[in-house]
């Protein structure tokens, strides 16, 4: 295509300037300089982990196969990665923020308290708030995570607790409260789940996973008093792989995150998620609108806030609690995924429909 | 012979082919070098910046999901690592000098030259980045068409754009032509 505008007369000042000779890439050299890539190449990648995809459907089928822990585990995953992507692992830095420091400094933070809020809204201009159960979707975080001890999420509905999700690191454990419905569900880690922690919740995995994406700064601002830089991440379609679509369909996600200048730390983190009709939305499309702050680095948080030991009068969620609270038309769709088996499904509606009709 | 396409290449890759990357690195990093150095201007660092971006490419692999769509993706990557660096620098406070002249010495004895420099320099990051692609190695359209995930008639545009800009900066600057 011949570039025909009147400004030419440009074109060999720019080629003195600017223009150098072909690079001649060494792949030699570059493989001595980077020792780790290479045993990627030479091992197929086989040993690297780090295929999301690949990654994701192995848990899948684990937790597809185990009767046990198939809906729980589902459930704890995806609130999990849910907490992941706003969590405090979740730490990129630009501008007078660099990723590198910032990451660091995340690695480094021994304890952190995070407060903010998660809505779950319908599409629409009008945001339409999602109800569970009757329960506006509104909920007040309250998050603690202990590099020793594991983390916490807590989401308040109307001020009070409504789910409370445990990961215990030393006990290997995942406890989830309801305390609306005095119900829990709890299960060990299993090495999947586990290594996809591991992946996933690391600042190396998130920032590995962040490098992909887009992003733009904003520039500075300040936010309560604090001079920070914010950042916008987009087109991050990582993200939207992290689960398989039948449990959580992420179609869309965007975030920001303002980062303190001075003290290289996420002050900050806002995310918008698109999800399309999956298990954890019960099939419904929702948007998610999530901000944490992040207010208190290496301060005491209590051991026994990571407890994972069912509180004293609650009984285990069963599949016949999750159905109840799922709406009709979605439980086709439940069986679909194989959570439940399709003929269970079918025995309720008859049970249900013959207590309504006898005879 | 025809060059096999990028995502054969991708494919071999992933099974235990490192030649096959080897001929991906070949076949962008001069486009990545380019890129950088629109972020960057420095040719040193920009060349850092594209073998750190392959090296981020490689551990990501397996993750792309369209392997036919290497060089866009490889291309982000470096944008990406390169913006880092440079803030890195802005941090450090080492301001990064336009210095693109062959012995890089940082004379700039020549009113001309450093005009032309500043011209350059005052454009927005994506005008300025297909400026460098389209005159670093007289590189296609098709080729930075590859890297940017653009159509060549938007990169045409683009070149319009930039140069269109940079005549209105020379011109007001008292540039003579």
């Amino acid at each position: 295509m011949k570039n025909d505008n009147d400004n030419q007369w440009l074109d060999p000042m720019l080629e003195q300037h600017i223009q150098r000779e072909p690079e001649a890439f060494d792949f030699e050299k570059w493989a001595e300089n980077h020792p780790e890539e290479t045993q990627l190449l030479h091992s197929g990648f086989k040993d690297s982990g780090r295929s999301a995809k690949s990654k994701t459907l192995k848990i899948w089928r684990f937790i597809m196969e185990s009767k046990i822990t198939r809906y729980s585990a589902a459930a704890a995953i995806v609130l999990a990665t849910t907490f992941v992507l706003f969590g405090p692992s979740w730490a990129p830095g630009n501008g007078s923020v660099v990723l590198a420091d910032v990451q660091q400094k995340v690695e480094e933070a021994e304890t952190m308290i995070i407060r903010g809020t998660k809505t779950f809204m319908r599409p629409g201009e009008d945001g339409e708030l999602f109800e569970f159960d009757g329960v506006p979707c509104v909920f007040d975080l309250v998050k603690y995570f202990s590099k020793q001890h594991g983390f916490v999420e807590e989401g308040y509905a109307e001020g009070k607790l409504f789910y409370r999700i445990t990961f215990n690191f030393a006990e290997e454990r995942t406890l989830i409260v309801i305390p609306k419905y005095k119900k829990y569900i709890t299960f060990t880690f299993v090495d999947a789940i586990k290594k996809m922690m591991e992946n996933f919740s690391t600042p190396n995995g998130i920032f590995n996973l962040l490098l992909e994406c887009d992003h733009k700064t904003l520039g500075r601002d300040k936010l309560d008093g604090i001079d920070v830089e914010t950042f916008e991440f987009r087109k991050t379609e990582l993200f939207e792989e992290l689960l398989p679509k039948p449990v959580f369909d992420i179609q869309a996600f965007k975030g920001k995150v303002w980062i303190g200048i001075k003290e290289q730390l996420p002050v900050r983190i806002e995310g918008d998620l698109r999800v399309g009709k999956s298990f954890m939305t019960a099939f419904n499309e929702l948007n998610l609108h999530e901000v944490n702050t992040l207010e208190e680095f290496n301060v005491e948080i209590d051991e026994g806030v990571f407890d994972t030991h069912p509180p004293e009068g609650y009984t285990e969620l069963t599949i016949s609690d999750i159905l109840q609270v799922i709406p009709t038309e979605a439980k086709a769709g439940v069986a679909g995924l194989g959570i439940i088996p399709a003929g269970f499904v079918a025995w309720k509606r008859r049970r249900k429909k013959t207590s309504l009709h006898p005879g | 012979m025809t060059e096999p396409e990028d995502q054969n290449l991708v494919r071999r890759a992933l099974e235990a082919a490192p030649e096959s990357f080897g001929r991906l690195c070949r076949r962008y990093y001069p486009s990545l070098v380019a890129v950088a150095d629109s972020i960057l201007l420095d040719h040193h660092l920009a060349e850092d910046a594209a073998q750190e971006a392959l090296a981020a490419a490689c551990r990501q692999l397996p993750k792309l999901k369209k392997p036919d769509r290497f060089g866009s993706w490889v291309g982000a990557i470096c944008r990406n690592v390169a913006k880092d660096m440079l803030r890195e620098r802005q941090r450090q406070r080492k301001p990064v000098e336009m210095c693109h002249s062959n012995d890089c010495d940082g004379e700039q004895d020549d009113d001309q030259k450093t005009l032309l420099a500043e011209a350059v320099k005052q454009l927005p990051d994506h005008l300025r980045e297909v400026v460098f692609l389209r005159f670093y190695n007289e590189m296609s359209y098709r080729q930075m068409a590859g890297v940017l995930d653009a159509t060549e008639q938007s990169i045409d545009g683009r070149i319009r754009r930039a140069k269109k800009k940079m005549a209105i900066y020379l011109k007001k600057a008292g540039f003579r032509r």
